[in-house]
């Protein structure tokens, strides 16, 4: 069962990374955003981060490690807004 | 000096459409099939005709590219500055997509080509450019190498600054010796190189398609190319 906001960030991720041929059907929000499953790299994983800074209001921290468990699928992208979002 | 022999060649513009021969693609998005669709969704237009047409010349992927364009992707640049212009933030993937060198870059990732690459700007005087470094790879051993050449529309923005640039690509493969139907480059300095325009990809293509005794002129650099049989 999709959320709202999981839907919204779905939609968020295809228009912001230019995700010619994937729809939110596509996007299972448990499987890995990166490398495998949706298959993104670490360009995408910039402009993730400036559409949520855009959007939302988060800035990511520099931690890596970090920013690693809140991009690892549509669910922990999801906790992360509900928690930083400003608007 | 090392010689020019043109050994085969692919183009892309949806200028022309000569259906006979098939190194010209006229299709009004190339294909870019050998681009992974994840890569593939960075390109523009003539970054697909680039990629379909390099393994198409190089299935090994082990010869060394040189990519040449006047202008780059004007508008990827525009949108940058026009962001810029009001302090917002820049994607990150507009800026990696930008640069100069972005087509051959994401073709060395799809292809694994681990080659020497080369982007080159210049100013109009680009073909005789890419002549003048192939000689120069050739002199220093390579067999062969791929020169590209391609442009697409500058953004309306600019073009009071800019000639009309067509949406073309032409990529060739180059070799310091002759090989089975190829054709000798041969270059005359000409003082009267009278053309009004620097040569564009599409003028390189028409040069290609051309059945009689063609020339391509450089007006910058007063020179002239023809081919000829190779032997």
């Amino acid at each position: 069962m999709t959320t709202p906001l999981e839907h919204e960030l779905k939609e968020m991720i295809i228009e912001s990374l230019e995700l010619e041929d994937v729809t939110p059907e596509d996007i299972d929000p448990e499987e890995p955003l990166f490398v495998e499953g949706l298959g993104l790299d670490s360009i995408d994983a910039l402009e993730l981060g400036l559409a949520l800074q855009k959007r939302y209001g988060i800035t990511l921290e520099s931690d890596g490690e970090a920013s690693r468990e809140h991009f690892a699928n549509l669910k922990s992208l999801a906790a992360l807004v509900e928690a930083r979002r400003v608007k | 000096m090392t010689e020019l022999f043109l050994h085969d060649w692919r183009g892309w513009t949806p200028m022309r459409d000569v259906p006979t021969d098939t190194r010209l693609d006229s299709a009004a998005k190339p294909a870019g099939g050998s681009v992974p669709a994840m890569l593939r969704r960075r390109l523009n237009l003539v970054g697909r005709a680039v990629c379909d047409m390099l393994p198409a010349l190089d299935p090994e992927a082990n010869r060394v590219v040189l990519h040449a364009s006047r202008h780059g992707d004007g508008d990827r640049t525009l949108e940058l500055l026009y962001t810029l212009a009001e302090n917002d933030p820049i994607s990150p993937a507009r800026f990696g997509l930008s640069v100069h060198n972005a087509i051959v870059g994401v073709y060395s990732i799809a292809s694994d080509s681990r080659r020497s690459q080369q982007a080159i700007a210049a100013s109009g005087a680009e073909w005789a450019a890419l002549t003048i470094e192939a000689r120069g790879y050739l002199a220093d051993g390579e067999d062969e190498v791929l020169v590209v050449f391609a442009d697409q529309p500058v953004p309306a923005r600019f073009a009071a600054y800019a000639p009309e640039t067509p949406p073309a690509a032409v990529a060739l493969r180059l070799g310091a010796r002759p090989a089975p139907g190829s054709h000798r480059l041969v270059v005359s300095n000409d003082a009267a190189v009278d053309t009004p325009r620097p040569p564009q990809p599409l003028d390189v293509i028409d040069w290609l398609l051309a059945t009689d005794d063609a020339t391509l002129a450089c007006p910058m650099t007063h020179r002239r190319w023809q081919l000829a049989a190779s032997t």
